[in-house]
């Protein structure tokens, strides 16, 4: 193909493209999956092409169409925010959660970097929280299942043993039954131990910031050493003005700095606490 | 008792409004600030709290109810919080119930909560020595009467001794 063929294909994919965008907007999801068709057709290798059509495929919920073009379009571009989003949602729909929170994670740190205020991150942490929280959900059932089975058998065991030792010992009863209560005692707080992380309380403060009270997403700390929660404080600095709300200290949005120690404390916690993804 | 004329005069919570409030709540319900009583209501945007003077100061076994109203975007701005007549008679504090403190206006941050000013007042009552009401209360009152909210008075902070 000549470098002008070339240049005049990709114009018209170009329109293509426009022209799919205003079928969208007027909701004429049909016409634009064939406009954006039309534009991968002639320049395959235009990342957008494959993400907006996904869009559409979105709308209509054909949620395996969503996968395909979302996968086409990361090949094309590893750091597309919407396809591993859209992908993300598509293998939510097949309940694939484990995947499919990896996939919003990825668009989440994506989103953050490009614009960390922006709709897109928002949409994407709900849509992640909620994946999170169905996943530990059906974790923590079957886990106090599993506990549970497990406690009656070990009760049931030691019970057996020690009618078994009170028919070999005779004369010892009493000793052998307190030690019997206190062992029955001992393995249920040894359970109770083992389910604690899976019962929702409260979360540490020193996982929340200090404005939402809500746990960190994207901490950031200021000079004075507090962490809050980035979009709040950029907030705060624009609405209320710039100091930092605890120590009162001047403080500017460019003296903030990600607090990377948090995150992963954050990141630590929730993964072994999964109700911590509850959003109301 | 809910006012549904006071809710649909103001703007709601926002999202993150809401959500705070609820923690907030969550918060006092498990650890109350000393000397304070939240009185239970649905009303999530207006709080009223009953008061009682610390032991030892002037204002020792007496009860006072504050009114807590938040706008739409609390934290970012401050609640308005007035205490419902009879105020005590404090220099600082004018009949209507309006109070003169400088967390409340312009020294409000995000970071304060229900609880650290309910604390902020009670140590303002706490440390007074004289049960007087403030110099300019007649003429303050007077200028308060189309009921205009504390927040849209230009405070002038009298000393912080008091």
């Amino acid at each position: 193909m000549s470098p002008t063929v070339a240049a005049s294909t990709a114009k018209q994919a170009e329109q293509l493209r426009i022209d799919g965008n205003s079928y969208f907007k007027k909701n004429r999801f049909a016409a634009a999956i064939d406009a954006y068709t039309e534009a991968i057709t002639l320049c395959p290798n235009v990342p957008i092409y494959w993400t907006n059509r996904a869009l559409c495929h979105r709308k209509r919920n054909d949620w395996t169409r969503v996968e395909e073009d979302c996968r086409r379009a990361i090949q094309l571009d590893h750091n597309s925010v919407k396809a591993h989003y859209m992908l993300g949602l598509a293998l939510l729909q097949r309940e694939e959660y484990t995947e499919g929170a990896k996939e919003l994670e990825k668009a989440l740190d994506l989103g953050r970097s490009e614009n960390p205020k922006g709709y897109m991150v928002e949409e994407i942490w709900k849509e992640l929280a909620r994946a999170r929280y169905l996943l530990w959900e059906q974790e923590s059932t079957s886990r106090s299942w599993d506990l549970q089975n497990l406690k009656e058998t070990c009760e049931a065991a030691l019970k057996e043993k020690h009618f078994l030792d009170a028919s070999l010992v005779e004369g010892f009863e009493d000793e052998n039954t307190q030690s019997n209560l206190e062992q029955l005692e001992a393995l249920r707080r040894v359970f109770n131990k083992a389910s604690e992380d899976d019962i929702p309380t409260e979360v540490p403060d020193y996982l929340c910031c200090k404005i939402t009270l809500d746990i960190f997403r994207d901490p950031v700390i200021t000079p004075s050493g507090v962490t809050y929660e980035r979009a709040v404080i950029l907030d705060h600095l624009r609405k209320v003005g710039n100091f930092d709300p605890v120590s009162r200290e001047p403080l500017y949005s460019s003296q903030l700095v990600p607090n990377l120690a948090i995150k992963e404390a954050v990141r630590a916690f929730l993964e072994t606490h999964g109700w911590a993804y509850k959003t109301d | 008792m809910t006012s549904p004329s006071a809710s649909s005069r103001k703007a709601s919570l926002s999202k993150i409004a809401s959500n705070r409030l609820q923690k907030e709540l969550v918060e006092w319900q498990v650890n109350p600030p000393t000397g304070f009583k939240h009185k239970v209501t649905d009303n999530l945007q207006r709080w009223v709290i009953e008061v009682n003077g610390a032991p030892g100061t002037l204002y020792a076994g007496e009860t006072y109810q504050l009114q807590v109203d938040f706008p739409e975007h609390y934290p970012m701005e401050a609640p308005q919080v007035i205490f419902i007549p009879p105020a005590p008679l404090h220099p600082h504090i004018y009949s209507n119930g309006h109070i003169c403190l400088d967390i409340l206006y312009d020294s409000w941050s995000p970071a304060m909560t229900v609880s650290s000013v309910c604390i902020s007042i009670l140590s303002m009552l706490s440390s007074s020595t004289e049960k007087q009401c403030p110099a300019d209360n007649d003429r303050y009152v007077k200028n308060c009467r189309n009921g205009r909210s504390p927040k849209e008075t230009r405070w002038w902070f009298h000393d912080d001794k008091v």
